[in-house]
């Protein structure tokens, strides 16, 4: 059982939680403000990752300054999809169910399309870019650093956004918007404008994340899918459009992760992970932390 | 090729035009392996089993409303079943009871995972499909199966008429639901699904109803699929693309009528037919955007289409 | 009435022109191939092969067919990584475009769909990218396998090279895939007849994404192995893992990745001492002279160089053919005839025949070193010295 105490144990669990937690981030804000579901929310961290890629190995661009640059690229792409499809979708559309299933199929259509371009453009060929990869010990963990930043920047962008939310205007308005649209205009919350932001900091943040990936995973063009379905996992568990519920998901999904297994057996991964997430929905249908419609 | 069975003026519900239609093009297809070779017999195949799967999902997802991403699952545990059984239970036991198995199961998880809507209900959906292609991939690993061999199944011509039959089957049971007070409730359900229980209808039971009549003919479809296979990983069988074809197809035929489900398919089968032997990635970017236009432009699909230039709506 | 005439008679001066042309007729030659799907990963290092051995009958003037050279045109199809397609796109390919050669496709699961369609149209084809015990119950005559990775023999060549190191113990991970688990199926016996105790013997489902409650068990149980039975995704999070933990056995073994150009990019020195399965690697220079001119032309090609499993099956398997070509011609019968008994050179040695095996090739292990592979099981092929890790 002592292995259960160990650090690099608590170590894996929070880069995991961390992740699903960024992932999921990105895509509740996207949903929360216009009840969209981004399912290619993992193509544009596709996107990110090969950003990195190119840029390292054709100019010698370090990551970290591609998180930027992929952050910047991927807040376009969502400015893009905002004005070209999304934003008359959203005006049209009568009940919000409506708007979801289209969603889904709008972003599923788009998913497509740019996973296919992509092994046009790029091959299907993995790539890789090692980046980080020296090892720190601290007492009996041991961290690579890549796994290191990852956590970092992945936390520090959760706090930054909690607290974007809580303090400027601009964050504000969005917590308006997820609460209550028809309010939120009434009391002259500039609709278009939040709309936007949010799918700005959605997108920008899932090429962000693919950055971060970048450095520890294989890169290809069909990377993304397995990010979307563990971000919907996330978001869901923690109740859509529930922000900081989705950040808690993320860190307790990657805690059932490590720690599920370490209680029965490797193999039992995915089946705890799935298992877990539809007992929570069979338990509790709005997900764990859903109900009422709220950002804390 | 097995003709779309009414590509006529809109207006025929109602009458019984349409299951007479659908029977004709049936019987009219049986003819299909004397007059095309064997690559066309199994292109056939594979249109009646998007047609099968496709109709079976719009009894839920179309009529109430329920979007299943996950529709694989049914397919997959009948796929399963027969390849289990293969050489130790004859193919008429086999099939029969992959739907049975298939229904079984959508009849156990459909009282608490019908109570999910929304959103939480697809994803829900493709969530038990995922965890149950995990627990098929370890009791096989369990069990010491490393892949399956299948040697001396049935030739294609024979699977073909059993598909055949699977998409009429298909075809008028979700025509016959459509028409049915199950139907009529079910539409309640996905206009206003309060209003619905409050005026009586028994929400629970008919979602549960159309759940399991959804999943019965997957499960078979899968079974004869799963005879298509010489080598069987379990991973094939659970191919998540296999849902999403389906919401896609029911998406650009339309799912409000039962012609759209063979439309949908019909025009996807063609068009990758045309476009995938040269640029099957190509294939696939003209999908997406396709799905896209239909989508904002012909949210009713290719029925709705035929609809509008027919005009005025039903 | 004038016009009619002469346009027959044009007509005829193509016809003559076209007979005259005959020889120019191109030879078509089918396969399908995963070119989308979950397959299209792995199939790539298959295809590229295929291309670049088109560019280089090309350049030779043609495919010698039977003494006469003739051009070549590839004529393939996307199965979208679903074995059931393989079949009916091999149909076609038979039937419709009436090719006159068919390529393998990719991967155990497709090779295994084509076997009944090669036996019903008596249309030979030299399969390449498979492994599995299941290929054996092939009904032999017009399907081969020229690779020697059958998991029963993998096993005992383990077992006997991990006791020739003097390893005592040793802990067994594997995916649970069909690959891997025949693997894991043969090599637990084998290794506890060798005397080696299998200490930590588990499996993991193939979208893990973080190993290290696993690895941190496998570092307790101090063993002189780790074996992780893994496809390419599961080698690299094993690779990173493994790095971060700290496993210090000193064998290591990967089953499928380390073949794969980016590993060894991707991880540089750290991939050093890695061992994985294979039987092929240009650095045998005595036995395969052609194998460093492939791996040069490949690598001018495409940029990178090929993998050393699936590039170099699938190369052997062209060569095979373009022999058997030569010599027999087109017709099916006479080809099958020579396919199955002659012998062939190929960039991995001479290649010969038995049933659906070839039976010349020896079950090998390679290992990376200094950015390498090098053969380093069985003796008699090696190319190096094991090196512990």
């Amino acid at each position: 059982m002592d292995a259960f105490l160990s650090g690099q144990l608590l170590f894996s669990a929070l880069v995991i939680g961390s992740v699903y937690a960024l992932i999921g981030l990105g895509l509740n804000l996207v949903y929360g403000t216009m009840r969209l579901l981004n399912i290619a929310h993992g193509d544009l961290m596709m996107l990110g990752a090969y950003t990195s890629f190119w840029l390292l190995s054709l100019v010698g661009l370090s990551p970290i300054l591609s998180l930027l640059i992929a952050a910047l690229g991927a807040s376009a792409i969502g400015a893009a999809a905002y004005f070209g499809l999304f934003r008359r979708q959203i005006e049209i559309s009568g009940p919000v169910e409506k708007l979801e299933a289209n969603s889904l199929l709008l972003f599923f259509g788009l998913s497509v399309v740019v996973q296919n371009l992509a092994a046009l453009a790029f091959t299907a060929s993995p790539r890789a870019v090692p980046y980080l990869d020296q090892v720190f010990r601290v007492g009996e963990i041991s961290m690579t650093a890549n796994r290191l930043l990852t956590l970092g920047v992945a936390l520090a962008l959760c706090a930054a956004t909690v607290i974007f939310l809580r303090a400027n205007i601009y964050g504000l308005a969005i917590k308006a918007l997820i609460q209550n649209r028809d309010a939120a205009k009434i009391v002259g919350v500039k609709v278009e404008r939040v709309q936007l932001l949010s799918f700005m900091l959605g997108f920008g943040l899932a090429g962000l994340a693919g950055v971060l990936l970048s450095m520890t995973e294989q890169i290809s063009p069909f990377m993304g899918f397995p990010f979307t379905i563990a971000a919907f996992v996330v978001i869901i568990t923690g109740g859509l459009g529930n922000l900081t519920g989705g950040i808690i998901a993320g860190f307790l999904l990657g805690f059932i992760e490590i720690y599920g297994v370490v209680l029965t057996s490797q193999n039992a991964r995915s089946i705890i992970l799935y298992g877990v997430f539809v007992a929570i929905l069979l338990l509790r249908p709005q997900g764990l932390l859903g109900g009422r419609r709220v950002v804390r | 090729m097995t003709a779309a069975p009414t590509t006529t003026a809109p207006g025929v519900t109602g009458t019984w035009r349409f299951p007479v239609a659908t029977l004709a093009a049936g019987l009219f297809a049986i003819a299909v392996p004397q007059v095309v070779g064997s690559y066309y017999v199994s292109v056939a195949l594979t249109l009646c089993m998007w047609i099968a799967l496709t109709q079976s999902w719009t009894i839920l997802s179309g009529m109430a409303g329920y979007i299943s991403l996950g529709h694989v699952v049914f397919y997959g545990l009948g796929g399963y079943v027969s390849v289990v059984t293969w050489q130790l239970l004859p193919l008429w036991v086999a099939i029969p009871l992959a739907g049975l198995a298939a229904g079984l199961f959508a009849a156990i998880i459909g009282a608490p995972v019908l109570r999910v809507r929304g959103p939480y209900f697809v994803i829900l959906t493709f969530g038990i499909a995922e965890l149950v292609k995990y627990i098929v991939i370890n009791v096989e690993a369990t069990i010491a199966q490393a892949g399956r061999l299948m040697f001396g199944t049935p030739p294609v011509t024979i699977l073909f008429y059993v598909m055949l039959g699977l998409a009429v089957g298909a075809t008028l049971l979700a025509w016959s639901v459509r028409r049915s007070r199950l139907g009529a409730g079910l539409i309640a359900i996905r206009e206003d699904e309060p209003a619905a229980e409050t005026i009586g209808v028994p929400v629970v039971r008919y979602k549960t109803y159309a759940y399991i009549l959804s999943a019965v003919i997957p499960g078979m479809v899968g079974a004869v699929m799963g005879l298509r296979l010489t080598y069987v990983e379990v991973l094939q069988l659970f191919n998540p693309i296999i849902s999403f074809t389906i919401v896609t197809m029911a998406i650009i035929g339309g799912s409000d009528d039962a012609r759209g489900p063979v439309l949908g398919a019909g025009f996807l089968l063609v068009l990758s037919e045309l476009l995938w032997s040269s640029l099957p990635q190509l294939y696939m970017v003209a999908l997406g955007t396709l799905l896209v236009c239909f989508v904002l432009f012909a949210p009713n699909g290719i029925v709705g289409l035929l609809a509008r230039r027919g005009g005025g709506r039903r | 009435m004038f016009k009619k005439l002469l346009t027959t008679a044009m007509a005829a001066a193509f016809t003559v022109a076209g007979q005259a042309n005959a020889a120019e007729d191109p030879v078509k030659i089918g396969f399908s191939i995963s070119k989308t799907g979950i397959f299209a990963q792995g199939a790539a290092s298959q295809m590229t092969v295929y291309e670049l051995w088109r560019d280089q009958i090309k350049a030779r003037g043609g495919l010698d067919v039977g003494g006469k050279k003739r051009p070549i045109k590839l004529v393939w199809y996307d199965d979208e990584s679903n074995p059931s397609k393989v079949a009916p796109i091999y149909e076609k390919l038979i039937t419709d475009d009436k090719v006159d050669l068919l390529l393998a496709p990719w991967g155990t699961p497709m090779h295994l769909s084509v076997a009944p369609v090669a036996e019903k149209y008596k249309f030979p084809i030299v399969g390449n990218t498979a492994a599995s015990v299941a290929l054996r119950q092939v009904s032999p005559g017009y399907i081969w396998f020229p690779t020697s990775m059958f998991p029963d023999s993998i096993a005992s060549e383990m077992a006997k090279m991990l006791k020739q190191q003097g390893i005592k113990s040793a802990a067994v991970i594997a995916n649970v895939l069909p690959f891997a688990q025949e693997n894991q199926k043969f090599l637990i016996p084998a290794l506890e007849k060798a005397g080696i105790a299998v200490k930590i013997n588990e499996k993991y489902p193939p979208n893990i994404s973080d190993m290290t409650p696993l690895l941190t068990k496998v570092k307790q149980a101090n063993v002189d192995a780790v074996i992780v039975l893994s496809y390419p995704a599961d080698s690299f999070l094993y690779m990173k893992q493994s790095k971060e933990i700290g496993i210090s056995a000193g064998f290591q073994f990967l089953l499928v990745g380390p073949s794969i150009p980016v590993f060894r990019k991707a991880f540089g020195d750290f991939a050093n001492g890695i061992v994985t399965m294979g039987h092929w690697s240009p650095l045998q220079k005595k036995w395969w002279p052609r194998a460093k001119e492939f791996t040069e032309a490949y690598s001018k090609k495409f940029n990178m160089p090929p993998d050393y499993l699936d590039s170099a099956l699938a190369y052997m398997s062209l060569e095979i053919l373009e022999q058997a070509v030569a010599k027999a011609g087109l017709d099916k019968e006479k080809l099958r005839q020579v396919i199955a008994t002659d012998t062939f050179e190929t960039i991995n040695g001479p290649v010969k025949f038995t049933g659906v095996e070839n039976k010349l090739l020896p079950t090998g292990f390679l290992q990376i070193q200094k950015g390498d592979l090098q053969i380093v099981w069985p003796e008699g092929m090696a190319t190096s010295k094991f090196m512990k890790r």
